[in-house]
């Protein structure tokens, strides 16, 4: 038989454990720590706590992955959510973290992990990507911004286009982002099927909007996020692409085009 | 360290919720003040931010932790502390209050408020926390006495005796929450009367009141109904005992419309003056099953309503 925890912090490490693992405390050991009320024995008023911790954190991961949830069936999805838990339990003081290592444990575990590539189940690559967009989506809602600020202007030189700060790309094998607000819609969405789908997510006046992007366009801001130059990330859309300089140019700034639209949606601000 | 000296006349305030920013923003409703939940804002960029500083231009504010873990026994986080301070700075809220309890070990929160043996050996790693937080956020900091389900057989502390030293050597200031009076008393079969008449009514500077669910054997603090009658007789008795305590209604679970909330917290008024005749009680509805101690999801914002799909 297990020694009892004699001091604060062994206590606390067995009682952690006995929430997150509760087969692991044995009733013996525990009926010695915890006294029983008049109705209950020590096991059962520590189970009080051992339900909860799931029920509680589970209910949040809901919350933060609803379109996954709603993708895996509720089940399923407390199936994953619960694993994930134990193997990754909360480390911060702010449960808006909760989900963040959640995509990487799905890729990291799924299902036909020891296949070949080409053998593997596309749903399970459904699942990982969306997970990646709602998280994202998650925390653009309350990352910093520019609201209250100005924006840049169709007037700002190219030199002086910065992207505003809650900007992100994502480049997911599927159309997620479809497949999202279908959900919000309350529409029964079926599986999507395989399209790559690059994404910008911008938020304005407390809304983020996802843009579908064409592969240059991805291309493009994926260039101008590393190096903040309109100039260079249009030439690296030319190189990589093998399209004429001037077309990719004429793409860019042309009346109604690119650059209009994507300042007018509020991608970008102006530099000092 | 400045004093809280405050609380006389804050009145009756509610819980702020996400559910509940567009009527606040556009009805700035007659409430007397709003307790905002520490952790919702520390790290905001987005429009939460925004609203806390709307409401901390026009309300009495206070803001109110979860993940102090004053009780761990791991060290205290002195980048969650360094956070907590710059809110703190920036929204000059009225005091900053936690719990009597730790959230986790080892580096993991359970994001739950867990009980602390009570015990000398508690006391003293309890009392000297408090002091080195106090002293990093320059203010008092009010501890709150928390609902609880299990009783440690270590324990040889009452909570009362255990919080009325704490704050008589430490200097921190109290949140008696009457509802988890009665949860608490409840599952360890005391008696809350005698709990409340035992408890330092002078260093009490805030009161909470919530619902709860009674599941026959226990109560867990669900948060997520009205007073019941039980509790509104506790508060008539802490409130007779503390000087004029800021009073705040929690509503976390199946929260209602903000009208809703507020019409219960007004009830407080029957019971703080001593010949007033309580309302009918509207509590005591059926068990819902599912329910949870302490719900966590209000705590996490709904962000689906924020997204927009651009057509390409
Ligand atoms: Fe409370």
């Amino acid at each position: 038989m297990s020694t009892l925890p004699s001091t604060m912090h062994a206590m606390q490490s067995w009682m952690q454990e006995a929430l997150a693992f509760p087969q692991s405390t044995s009733s013996q050991q525990l009926e010695q720590l915890l006294e029983p009320s008049s109705r209950l024995s020590g096991t059962q008023r520590l189970a009080i706590y051992q339900r909860s911790y799931y029920l509680r954190l589970l209910k949040c991961m809901r919350e933060q992955f609803p379109a996954l949830c709603h993708a895996l069936g509720e089940e399923l999805f407390n199936d994953f959510a619960y694993q994930y838990l134990q193997a990754l339990p909360s480390v911060s003081y702010t449960l808006y973290e909760l989900g963040r290592r959640f995509p990487g444990y799905l890729e990291a575990n799924r299902p036909d992990a020891g296949q070949p590539d080409e053998q593997r189940e596309s749903w399970v690559d459904f699942m990982v990507d969306l997970a990646r967009y709602e998280f994202q989506l998650f925390a653009m809602f309350d990352a910093p911004g520019h609201e209250g600020k100005p924006f840049a202007s169709v007037d700002t030189a190219d030199n002086r286009l910065l992207l505003q700060p809650c900007f992100a790309l994502g480049n997911y094998r599927f159309p997620v982002a479809w497949y999202y607000h279908e959900v919000r819609k309350r529409n029964d969405a079926g599986f999507p099927h395989l399209e790559r789908s690059p994404v910008a997510l911008v938020r304005k006046d407390y809304l983020t909007h996802t843009f579908p992007l064409s592969i240059p366009e991805y291309t493009f801001l994926l260039a101008l996020e590393a190096n903040q130059n309109i100039e260079t990330a249009l030439e690296m859309v030319a190189g990589k692409l093998e399209l004429p300089m001037n077309q990719v140019s004429s793409s860019w700034s042309k009346p109604n085009g690119i650059r209009a639209r994507w300042i007018t949606a509020g991608f970008f601000i102006t530099a000092d | 360290m400045p004093e809280i000296t405050k609380q006389a006349g804050l009145g009756l305030g509610l819980g702020l919720r996400n559910t509940h920013f567009e009527y606040i923003l556009s009805e700035w409703p007659a409430v007397d003040w709003f307790e905002a939940i520490s952790e919702n804002f520390m790290d905001s960029g987005g429009r939460p931010r925004r609203v806390i500083q709307e409401v901390a231009e026009r309300y009495p504010l206070v803001l109110h932790g979860v993940s102090m873990s004053i009780g761990s026994t791991d060290p205290l986080n002195f980048d969650y502390l360094a956070k907590l301070k710059a809110l703190a700075d920036e929204l000059q809220p009225v005091w900053v209050s936690d719990h009597l309890c730790w959230t986790g070990v080892l580096g993991v929160n359970s994001h739950d408020l867990l009980p602390v043996p009570l015990t000398e050996e508690s006391f003293s790693h309890v009392a000297e926390r408090v002091r080195q937080v106090q002293d990093f956020l320059e203010r008092p900091l009010v501890l709150e006495n928390p609902s609880t389900y299990i009783t440690f057989s270590q324990s040889n502390i009452t909570e009362p005796d255990f919080l009325r030293q704490l704050s008589n050597e430490t200097g921190c200031k109290l949140l008696l929450d009457v509802n988890n009076v009665y949860v608490t008393c409840f599952n360890a079969d005391a008696d809350p009367v005698a709990y409340l008449e035992s408890f330092p009514s002078e260093n009490v500077v805030q009161i909470h009141l919530a619902g709860h669910q009674h599941c026959g054997t226990h109560i867990i603090d669900t948060h997520d109904g009205p007073v019941c009658s039980d509790v509104w007789e506790l508060f008539r008795l802490a409130w007779s005992h503390c000087n004029a305590p800021a009073t705040l209604l929690e509503w976390d679970g199946n929260i209602p419309a903000f009208q809703e909330c507020h019409t219960e917290l007004l009830k407080a008024r029957e019971y703080m003056d001593a010949n007033g005749m309580p309302l009918p009680d509207r509590a005591g509805q059926a068990v819902s099953t599912g329910s949870v101690p302490n719900p966590l999801d209000f705590l996490v914002p709904e962000v689906m309503n924020n997204t927009v799909l651009e057509q390409v």
